[in-house]
């Protein structure tokens, strides 16, 4: 420390990694802080020690669930759109040498009280019982008019507007019913509540596309894919991005102060009583309490388990999506499940885990209907957490705070607010989308 | 069961800032020196094809990235390593003095199972340097210390020079075959993000 910087980075969340390699590639001088003495911040995956220090107090984990270093627990679960921005930013940075992933194994839907898969394949939707026979080529019609669907061409628009019609207009004009709707909305496009059926329909157009193609990318069984040794990978790997283009980095860094100037504007951060002098601050939530607001609640059940969970077709790892709807909430629930398979947990062991946006004073019970399909626990925690947005004027005090990881099963939110604070950052946009072809043409020879 | 061929070797290199690990590497695969030291800037991992007992392997050589020099590598990092070099420098006693803190947070980070047996390697670089009349910890010294850790193989290096590079390479290919993968190493389903291209790129010094 000791030293002037272009930007200093707190915390070493995904959001905060991604934007410090990218800085760093840029050229800009990057120091990168975090209290913690591993990486991840809120989004790392804990080994068994570190989750029975954080949930259990100072408790030793017993023996008989194997080794600490075995587990890698996400304590933001979320799978990757095969298709989906994070992975396009993982191609565009070259992180990808960093990592392996794995495509998951199935999406199911909960409906009716009854878990059914989401037809990967066009044989599945035939035989699937989430629609009637007539119903199916109802909403067959529609997908082939999202399928063909180009926002740049309006000749496949066939006189529709979607910019201005609503998703319920859309829908109403193909006569699909109100279960097709539920699972087209929220199962396809992904949508935790039914505000989207009000608004534009191009967004929902949209996320169907970066679900159909997602799907298609390694035609497993699912659009998702995930990293062996869990989430906790992506941020090291754009931590290595950052270090290998000059990035410094300082782990386990106590009471990290932000230090202002006379006009409010940042000028450094004082650690164990040394400042470093910069010109912007870069931070999750938790450095700076007084430039945030809180914006909701994240509840989520996290469960060490023996075996897969029930009528997955022993799917060793997996998405269940709860419609509100289906639930009589205002937002859709999630469980995750990941296993061994994924070096994520020693042989014959799964985690398992439910999230929601928390609507009630009591959000543990909230839970119930995803923690009931898990079926016989280990162990089972509880991560309840308040979710913050920045409240303060970058342009005035150049501070740029990153919002809190939300409940979405995946992370186009996150890469959003990413590009977006990069933008606000540097004034430039990272421009994602050649990669993808690149990687397309290379696929092809 | 058939057994696996591996043909992928991770190597570590661990050391304080400024003994020459980036160097080494450098030497080694690149044949390059540069004398412009600079806290390591783009260094990433390298990666050499070695021939060993007619069987033909991809040597994959991690430099830690700058990221040691305030003690912040993360687990992935030393995530499946199959050998760990440890380098000093025989001008620096606190460097010859931390190789006991590189060595034991590689076996906390690392975890193998056989700690005991795990293969280390201890390079003593730069005796180039003055002639060698700036050198402070003697050959004498380094050798005891490799036998107080179960007589883990020694080398005296130049990175500038290249004396002893290849040799301690060539025992490093050796030891890291002697390590014998963990099962759940083995990962046969991952799919290929990037798509066709399938060959690992590393990167050189800048």
């Amino acid at each position: 420390m000791d030293e002037e910087y272009d930007v200093i980075v707190l915390g070493t969340g995904l959001k905060e990694c991604i934007l410090s390699g990218l800085l760093s590639v840029d050229g800009l001088k990057v120091l990168h802080m975090d209290r913690n003495d591993y990486y991840g911040g809120d989004s790392t995956s804990l080994n068994l020690n570190q989750l029975w220090k954080r949930f259990r107090g100072e408790d030793k984990p017993p023996a008989h669930l194997g080794s600490s270093k075995d587990y890698n627990v996400d304590m933001v679960p979320k799978f990757m759109m095969a298709n989906g921005t994070l992975v396009r930013t993982l191609i565009h940075t070259d992180v990808t040498k960093y990592l392996s992933f794995k495509a998951v194994d199935g999406s199911y839907v909960f409906s009716k009280g009854k878990i059914h898969k989401v037809p990967a394949t066009d044989m599945e939707a035939l035989k699937s019982p989430l629609m009637g026979l007539f119903e199916k080529r109802r909403a067959r019609n529609f997908f082939i008019y999202v399928q063909d669907y180009n926002e740049a061409d309006p000749k496949t628009h066939q006189g529709l507007d979607l910019t201005t019609m609503t998703t319920r207009e859309l829908i109403a004009k193909y006569g699909l019913s109100d279960d097709t709707v539920d699972f087209i909305g929220h199962a396809l496009a992904l949508h935790r509540d039914d505000r989207y059926l009000n608004e534009p329909a191009i967004d929902t157009v949209k996320r169907m596309k970066l679900y159909a193609e997602s799907l298609a990318r390694f035609q497993g069984g699912s659009p998702y894919i995930y990293p062996l040794y869990g989430l906790g990978e992506l941020p090291q790997g754009f931590a290595r991005l950052s270090a290998v283009y000059g990035g410094t980095y300082m782990l386990n860094k106590p009471d990290c102060k932000v230090e202002f100037d006379m006009e409010g504007k940042v000028c450094g951060v004082t650690s164990e009583g040394e400042t470093a002098k910069c010109k912007k601050v870069v931070c999750d939530p938790s450095y700076l309490p007084n430039k945030v607001r809180k914006i909701g609640k994240v509840a989520r059940a996290i469960a060490i388990m023996s075996h897969p969970i029930a009528s997955t077709n022993d799917s060793h790892s997996v998405q269940i999506i709860l419609p509100q709807k289906q639930l009589g909430r205002k937002s859709d629930m999630y469980v995750f499940c990941c296993s061994y398979t994924h070096n994520v947990a020693p042989k014959g062991k799964f985690i398992a885990f439910v999230s929601t946006e928390a609507e009630t004073d009591n959000p543990q019970s909230e839970l119930k209907p995803g923690i009931d399909l898990l079926g016989q626990v280990d162990e089972l925690f509880f991560d309840i957490y308040d979710r913050y947005e920045p409240v303060n004027e970058p342009s005035l005090d150049n501070c740029f705070v990153s919002t809190s990881y939300d409940a979405t099963t995946h992370f186009e939110t996150t890469v959003t607010d990413v590009l977006n604070m990069y933008t606000l950052i540097t004034g430039k946009a990272v421009d994602l989308s050649v990669d993808l072809s690149a990687a397309s043409a290379a696929e092809e020879y | 069961m058939a057994s696996r061929r591996r043909t992928l070797l991770k190597v570590i290199i661990l050391g304080d800032s400024g003994v020459g690990k980036t160097s080494l590497m450098n030497q080694y695969v690149n044949k390059k020196f540069s004398n412009q030291y600079k806290a390591t800037i783009g260094a990433d991992f390298l990666t050499k094809e070695v021939q060993f007992e007619d069987r033909l392997f991809t040597l994959q050589i991690w430099d830690t990235a700058g990221q040691e020099r305030f003690q912040s590598l993360g687990v992935a990092f030393y995530r499946g390593a199959d050998c760990c070099v440890l380098v000093y420098d025989v001008n620096s006693m606190k460097s010859f003095d931390n190789l006991n803190n590189w060595r034991e947070e590689f076996l906390i980070q690392a975890s193998p199972s056989d700690p005991d047996n795990f293969p280390f390697v201890l390079l003593g670089n730069k005796v180039d340097v003055d002639g060698g009349n700036s050198r402070v910890v003697s050959e004498k010294k380094a050798k005891a210390w490799c036998a107080s850790k179960g007589n883990i193989p020694y080398f005296e290096t130049s990175a500038k020079d290249g004396t002893n590079v290849e040799e301690a390479f060539q025992c490093i290919v050796k030891n890291a075959l002697k390590n014998e993968p963990e099962e759940e190493l083995y990962v046969p389903d991952t799919v290929d993000v990037v798509g066709g291209n399938r060959a690992q790129r590393s990167s050189g010094c800048c």
